[in-house]
């Protein structure tokens, strides 16, 4: 094991005693891969430490929250879905849940199942993107290899229910996906999972728990990541809090709080899971406690498969949805952490005011704090370790 | 409600009470509606009662800070039936992290001169929330140390979430208005899904 004291301490001996630097203003990005998107940022630099770290955001605004303004129920639905795009499917229930408790609409058992069992197959994928990039950033390739396999095992089979491998636009107010049937237009067919679906989602959630013991055995025994992540980044709990960093990047602080214990826009009460957290909050625990939530989605996925009833898919809703004059506020756990819609609707066919928040917004107004004064090469540790997407930034 | 004294004020719900309970000790209104508790206190009484609902209330988590423009100018569908006023409504939402508690507080700031005083002193969080509403709605949050653009681009004019701000793409093409929904496969008569259907059982 390195002794990080011991780096530490010849990086800045070696820096003030040896070497005379200059001060000088460094910009990283627009598109450098670790931003995930495009971010920018611009840092004072002395000799190999950064400081003043200042973000630049707003590449990839789309004005969302304007859009939502002129656009029905249903025509939001497709916004969402590109906030946060590695997780297009888990966008879509926080707002939908919106709608549905302001009209008062009580969806079918089997359609909250299926929102659920696609909700963490659409973790699931984004942990796994994670599983592969963040080493990659490191400077280790090979888990990506694994990674990427199984998550397109876990696309193929969310493209098969909803048609979308990143959009998936799958849920409507009252339920998932109309029942009629693709080709006619004359027939109504009631259009449930593909056939073998549930066997199939079984079997690959074998081969995701699989392939998380490859990538653990693969990233767990490298003393270079180690060494990498262990120790920095440290974020504690109390600022992670104040800043509004949430999901797994606050878990990994040690705070075990999920909303999907908490909240009731799914029903996630009724499944057994564990909220694993981390220890010292540093860019270790981070990539750990996304590890293992892998295995507790899984776990959720079998116990759905198991439990799922059989019924309609969708409540009785008008042709014409107009959701009557409310507000509320409906956060959810994502991916990313707490995506939430606090939702105006003023008896109209489409929102009044849309606040969308987003995780990765909140997750990466940290980075001022968490980047002052580390090493170059660490801010692409943290940053990648903070796992965040500039679309579900920009919004 | 079988057992509650129905006219004492007295209430049994666990989420009424909680609202009641941030209320008092912030000074506000608490108003339920499905299931989010929103707290109205005055706009000089921002700061504090949110330094008291981190301090006192447990509510540490900073989940986000936004505001809605409450104007009768509203292009798309009818005008709000109610609170067509001059005023910006600012909201900002905190949580708790054990129980899963969150209250909205909401404050009204007047349009004719849009300013409160900035909560990053309380919650390090409302830095760019504060920034966004800045550009987005021209709210001034003093004691901000940064009110610069987040998202435009620094020459950038006007406040594009104010309801008197045009979006472009609509003048250009008009939203279609009342009836913007096409007919579903199966023509007019077709009504919404609701399980397998019985007048076509050969389908």
């Amino acid at each position: 094991m390195i002794d990080q004291d011991l780096v530490r301490h010849l990086s800045e001996s070696s820096v003030s005693v040896e070497l005379e630097t200059e001060e000088m203003t460094l910009n990283i990005g627009p598109q450098h891969p670790s931003t995930h998107g495009v971010l920018r940022l611009v840092a004072r630099v002395e000799g190999e430490r950064a400081f003043d770290v200042q973000p630049v955001i707003g590449y990839m605004h789309r004005g969302y929250e304007k859009l939502s303004e002129v656009r029905t129920y249903p025509q939001v639905t497709t916004l969402v879905n590109r906030i946060d795009w590695v997780s297009g499917y888990a966008n879509e229930i926080p707002f939908i849940v919106a709608a549905e408790r302001i009209l008062g609409l009580e969806v079918p058992e089997r359609a909250q199942y299926i929102r659920l069992i696609l909700t963490e197959m659409a973790r699931i994928s984004s942990h796994l993107i994670f599983m592969a990039s963040y080493p990659l950033e490191l400077g280790a390739a090979t888990p990506l290899f694994f990674a990427l396999r199984e998550r397109e095992r876990v696309l193929d089979l969310l493209e098969g229910v909803t048609g979308g491998r990143f959009h998936p636009n799958f849920n409507r107010i009252g339920g998932v996906k109309p029942a009629y049937g693709s080709g006619s237009s004359t027939r109504k067919v009631i259009q449930d999972l593909p056939e073998g679906f549930l066997a199939e989602t079984r079997e690959a959630m074998d081969k995701v728990l699989e392939a998380a013991e490859e990538i653990e055995a693969l990233v767990a025994g490298n003393e270079i990541i180690l060494a990498r992540t262990k120790g920095v980044g440290v974020l504690p709990a109390e600022v992670a809090a104040s800043y509004g960093v949430s999901g797994p990047n606050l878990r990994a602080s040690g705070v075990r709080f999920d909303l999907r214990k908490v909240e009731d826009y799914l029903p996630y009460d009724r499944f057994d899971f564990e909220i694993p957290i981390g220890e010292n909050g540093d860019c270790w625990d981070r990539w750990h406690v996304r590890l293992l939530e892998i295995r507790q989605s899984v776990r959720i996925v079998q116990q759905a498969i198991d439990g799922i009833p059989s019924g309609p898919l969708q409540a009785k809703v008008p042709k014409v949805i107009k959701v009557p004059q409310g507000e509320t506020y409906v956060r959810a756990e994502n991916p990313k952490g707490e995506m939430g819609y606090y939702l105006i609707s003023n008896g109209n066919q489409g929102p009044y005011r849309l606040k969308i928040r987003s995780a990765s917004f909140s997750n990466i107004s940290i980075l001022p704090w968490i980047l002052e004064g580390v090493l170059i090469p660490d801010i692409i540790a943290i940053m990648g370790s903070l796992d965040f997407v500039l679309g579900d930034v920009d919004r | 409600m079988t057992s509650s004294p129905s006219d004492t004020g007295t209430t049994t719900d666990p989420l009424q009470q909680f609202a009641d309970g941030v209320a008092a000790s912030v000074g506000g209104e608490a108003v339920i509606e499905f299931g989010t508790v929103k707290v109205r206190v005055p706009a000089s009484e921002w700061v504090s009662a949110l330094t008291k609902a981190r301090d006192e209330l447990g509510l540490v988590f900073f989940s986000w800070l936004s505001a809605v423009d409450w104007a009768s100018e509203v292009e798309v569908g009818d005008p709000y039936p109610e609170a067509v006023e001059d005023r910006y409504e600012l909201l900002a939402t905190v949580a708790d992290l054990s129980e899963g508690r969150r209250v909205v507080f909401s404050t009204d700031i007047h349009k004719s001169a849009p300013s409160i005083a900035s909560l990053v002193e309380v919650y390090a969080g409302a830095n760019w929330h504060e920034r966004e509403a800045h550009e987005m709605f021209g709210i001034e949050f003093d004691g901000h140390p940064n009110l610069a653009h987040l998202y435009l681009p620094d020459s950038f004019l006007g406040h594009p979430l104010r309801k008197s701000f045009p979006l472009l793409s609509r003048e250009v093409k008009p939203w279609p208005g009342t009836v913007d929904v096409e007919a579903m496969p199966g023509g007019e008569d077709e009504e919404a899904p609701e399980g397998p259907s019985e007048e076509n059982p050969e389908a």
